[in-house]
């Protein structure tokens, strides 16, 4: 196989883990609707400490991403 | 071809290596004064009851304050202005991209830059309401064991603000070229309205909630 077909299979397979923060981010949020349907009261607190986890589960996805990018685009072109 | 640039553009006027991005930057700047100056004029005398233009403004100022006031308290009389003067930069910044130029924030450099402005803001606002030793308290706590790893954390926080702002951009264009090749009619006009929109916004929005929830950090509060 050539060198850029290996490029492409560490692309993508540094991009699996924009998958594997979706399912993290699918739990946190299920988590906390359970949380809000128990207590709507906390509801507030409850969605900011939400939005901060799911900024830092996007954030593993969007280096993920990065990582990608930078296989394909600064390797694949040296 | 797909045209991503890592290492951005730069070129010399006499003996100074400017990048595209900090020309982008500078206009930014310039924009957001000319529309500071026009909004200045408009609202020539603050009237007590708002009206048009005034309401939207204050709307604005008072929605901030009191987001602000949820997370940090009665820091949010310094730290609110600070971060909403982030947030307009990064918004008009990356907002510039819809008309088609490399925005200013698809440069490390630039948002680097901005990382290390909110790790200052955060310093100086914990330092000014907690003072120098309680800082230091802070950090020292539950045991003066994770002293050193608090130090640490503190200081990657601005890397990890510049790099995810950066990198967030950057597959925003790179996605927005990719449907550019694949379909170029009717549909880029729809995912750009995500992508140069809605995402934008979403990136001003964690930019200013980072900046506050490290600020609440630093204060010791709980929000």
């Amino acid at each position: 196989m050539s060198t850029i077909g290996f490029i492409a299979i560490g692309a993508a397979v540094a991009a699996l883990c924009c998958g594997i923060a979706a399912l993290s981010m699918s739990m946190a949020t299920g988590k906390a609707v359970d949380a809000i349907a128990r207590q709507p009261e906390a509801a507030g607190k409850i969605n900011s400490s939400l939005m901060f986890g799911l900024i830092m589960m996007e954030t593993t996805a969007v280096y993920a991403l990065l990582v990608a990018i930078l296989l394909i685009f600064v390797l694949g072109a040296a | 071809m797909l045209e991503v640039k890592i290492i951005p553009e730069s070129f010399y006027i006499g003996p100074i290596n400017v990048g595209h991005s900090v020309i982008m930057a500078w206009m930014t700047i310039g924009v957001l004064i000319v529309l500071l100056v026009i909004g200045r004029l408009f609202l020539r005398k603050m009237k007590d009851v708002p009206t048009g233009f005034q309401n939207f403004a204050e709307l604005l100022v008072e929605s901030m304050y009191n987001f602000a006031h949820s997370k940090i308290g009665e820091a949010a009389d310094l730290a609110a202005p600070l971060v909403m003067t982030f947030m307009a930069y990064v918004f008009c910044c990356t907002f510039i991209e819809i008309t088609g130029v490399a925005p200013a924030t698809e440069d490390i450099n630039c948002t680097l830059a901005l990382g290390i402005c909110s790790f200052l803001t955060v310093n100086i606002v914990a330092i000014r309401y907690k003072g120098l030793k309680g800082r230091f308290k802070l950090l020292a706590e539950p045991s003066p064991v994770v002293f050193p790893i608090k130090i640490l954390t503190d200081l990657i926080a601005p890397c990890s603000m510049a790099i995810r702002l950066f990198a967030n951009v950057l597959v925003g264009g790179v996605i927005m070229q990719l449907v550019y090749m694949a379909i170029p009619y009717v549909v880029p006009a729809a995912i750009s309205a995500y992508f140069n929109v809605i995402h934008v916004m979403i990136q001003t929005f964690v930019f200013g909630l980072l900046s506050l929830t490290y600020i609440g950090e630093a204060l010791g509060e709980e929000d």
